[in-house]
């Protein structure tokens, strides 16, 4: 492995590292702002995103649970996503990569990104039922504006998954081979 | 697998160990014990020589085919 790809390779460990604190700080003021919004909601404004719901609570409290469901679990996998990525730069060994961890991890993020892409696509179409009904779920997008990004990255990561086990398979005939 | 390798056998017969074994044909302890208890998925050409050089034997005398059915056939 040349020293360039060993720089690249840390480079990507510290900006993994960056977006998994930045999303768990997103998802941490998300669940502080779901606390505040039913325990204290005149705190919001001073709160993270300054994200307000009160007004869909105060017309239907099921909408409100059902939107806030959607963004923190949401949030909450996008953090989880990134901790697997972490977790594999760690695992990985660029001199020895095909293991079977690795292959076993890396599908676990598919699945991962598959669960965020589709869960933002059912959260944007909940959003869009709920803005029929005369809510305004405008400020939301930015929760689910991605959800065919995600899915198609789910569906790349897969592939790539199936590929790293053939190449687990082939390292352990040729680990056997005398 | 229907593959059986019979080193074992012939290393009893020349009455050769396989420390004796690794340092004749340049193999590590840990590659010819793969091969003796049949865990190897596949022997190169070269190991195979320098195996029946050492032991002075034919390929086939290390090497045995039983098929599936032979061996669920009881005694």
């Amino acid at each position: 492995m040349s020293k360039t790809d060993n720089i690249l390779f840390i480079i990507l460990q510290v900006i993994a590292w960056i977006i998994f604190v930045g999303l768990s700080i997103e998802a941490g003021g998300l669940i502080v702002n779901f606390v505040f919004s039913i325990f204290s909601p005149d705190m919001l404004p001073r709160l993270y995103n300054k994200l307000d719901l009160t007004g869909i609570f105060d017309q239907s409290s099921a909408t409100y649970y059902g939107l806030y469901s959607f963004i923190l679990i949401i949030s909450l996998l996008k953090a989880v996503l990134f901790y697997e990525v972490i977790k594999l730069t760690w695992t990985l060994k660029l001199d020895h990569p095909f293991t079977l961890t690795v292959a076993r991890q890396i599908s676990t993020i598919s699945y991962f990104t598959l669960s965020i892409g589709l869960l933002s696509y059912i959260g944007r179409q909940f959003a869009k039922q709920v803005e029929r009904s005369g809510f305004s779920t405008g400020s939301l997008d930015v929760f689910w504006n991605d959800s065919q990004a995600f899915v198609l990255m789910a569906a790349i990561i897969y592939v790539i998954s199936a590929i790293f086990k053939r190449g687990v398979e082939l390292q352990d005939e040729h680990d056997l081979t005398v | 697998m229907p593959i059986i390798v019979n080193l074992d056998v012939m290393m009893a017969k020349r009455k050769m160990s396989l420390n004796e074994l690794s340092e004749k044909v340049e193999l590590t302890l840990s590659n010819l014990s793969i091969l003796k208890t049949g865990k190897a998925k596949a022997v190169r050409f070269s190991t195979l020589e320098a195996i029946c050089k050492a032991l002075e034997c034919q390929p086939g005398d290390l090497l045995e085919f039983v098929s599936e059915d032979e061996k669920a056939k009881p005694d």
